[in-house]
């Protein structure tokens, strides 16, 4: 109940604040956000497997968030940032889909 | 294949599962009578939401940004290039009244009739003025197999693969062109290219250019010329090196015509001037 406000909460203060990102983090918003997504369907599955802890929960998203961030960052300065953010996308987003596979058998039970 | 095998199999975060071994022994800590997590949890999602809500914002703030800064450019191409149309057609409007000016003011005098007549005369020869006058046209094209592409389109040879077999060559242009000027013709263009005496006929990977412009085949040698023009060009060694080309498929063709009309060349400069000894009492 508290998590859906909270995402509900969210969103709407996204939506009509329209926080300006500052020009130099605009490159880590889309890996964020996919290390975003990545915590939010490992706590789902997590959830649905009954061992959901929403200390685990907070510390993975922020950790995932700031890694993938750092990492982008290291190949920008090294010269093979594009490349590196698409090595990033990829693991997260096997990771995604496997996690809603999970979720997927989890609800239906196929 | 160790680390993407471990990529696939271990997509949940071990965190939960060690956290739920240690559970048991942990009582859930509470603030203000609320469960601490809870509170952890809806914070931690708020900053969730807000992250997508923000990157949402931002792609759909800078597509209509680039699509208008595209727009906006493509509008300055057209509006550019239609001022500088504008500036040529003014150019050449003037480039006729300079001319008439000064037709006008030499034939003041009658040593200046005779300047005037020796303009027009060198202007039509060194390619400056436009050339009206009975001619002939040479058309030469590739062999139609010619570096013919597999999709049957027509051949760029600005593009195409190094095969010569049956192509227009710089040197076979050469060749046309300095025989249309031996066998007496006044002035000489190719595909709408007037040639001067410092007009290079060149190759550049397959195409030929003149005045480094490349041009496109069928080639189109246009010339003005005495009426016996086309005769002695067919009979002396340019109509034998049009023969020569047929044979490797090449097709051309020379026909009379009574009017041809040559643009003036637009690499004509000012070189050099001097100033003309004053004559006493003028």
């Amino acid at each position: 109940m508290i998590a859906a406000i909270g995402l509900i909460l969210g969103v709407a203060a996204g939506l009509y604040l329209e926080p300006t990102v500052p020009l130099g983090l605009q490159p880590y918003l889309p890996i964020a956000v996919v290390a975003a997504l990545d915590a939010v369907f490992g706590g789902l599955r997590a959830l649905l497997d009954g061992i959901f802890n929403d200390k685990v929960f907070v510390v993975s998203f922020t950790a995932n968030v700031l890694v993938a961030a750092l990492i982008v960052y290291l190949g920008d300065q090294l010269g093979v940032g594009s490349q590196l953010s698409t090595g990033v996308v990829v693991v997260l987003g096997i990771r995604i889909f496997s996690n809603a596979a999970a979720i997927r058998r989890h609800l239906f039970r196929a | 294949m160790l680390l993407l095998t471990n990529l696939m199999e271990h997509t949940l975060d071990e965190g939960y599962a060690e956290a739920a071994a240690r559970r048991p022994a942990a009582r859930p800590a509470r603030l203000l009578g609320v469960d601490l997590g809870a509170v952890l949890l809806g914070a931690g999602l708020i900053v969730v939401g807000l992250l997508l809500a923000t990157a949402a914002v931002q792609v759909r703030q800078r597509a209509p940004g680039a699509a208008r800064a595209n727009s906006q450019l493509t509008g300055e191409i057209t509006r550019r290039t239609a001022a500088t149309d504008r500036l040529v057609r003014e150019l050449d409007a003037l480039r006729v009244s300079v001319a008439r000016s000064r037709r006008d003011g030499l034939r003041l005098t009658a040593s200046g009739t005779a300047v005037a007549e020796e303009l027009t005369r060198l202007e039509a020869v060194t390619g400056a003025a436009a050339v009206v006058g009975p001619g002939l046209v040479v058309r030469l094209n590739d062999a139609p197999d010619a570096g013919a592409r597999s999709d049957g389109g027509a051949v760029d040879p600005r593009g195409a693969d190094q095969k010569t077999d049956g192509r227009v060559s710089d040197r076979d242009l050469q060749t046309v062109v300095n025989e249309v000027w031996a066998a007496g013709a006044e002035a000489v263009a190719v595909n709408g290219q007037r040639l001067t005496s410092l007009s290079a006929i060149r190759s550049a990977g397959g195409a030929v250019l003149v005045d480094f412009r490349p041009l496109r085949p069928p080639y189109v040698v246009l010339a003005v010329g005495a009426p016996d023009l086309r005769r002695t060009l067919a009979d002396g060694f340019g109509g034998s090196y049009l023969q020569v080309l047929h044979n490797y498929g090449i097709a051309s063709s020379i026909t009379t015509r009574a009017r041809v009309a040559l643009p003036a060349s637009g690499g004509v400069t000012l070189r050099s001037a001097a100033v003309p000894r004053q004559r006493a009492g003028s």
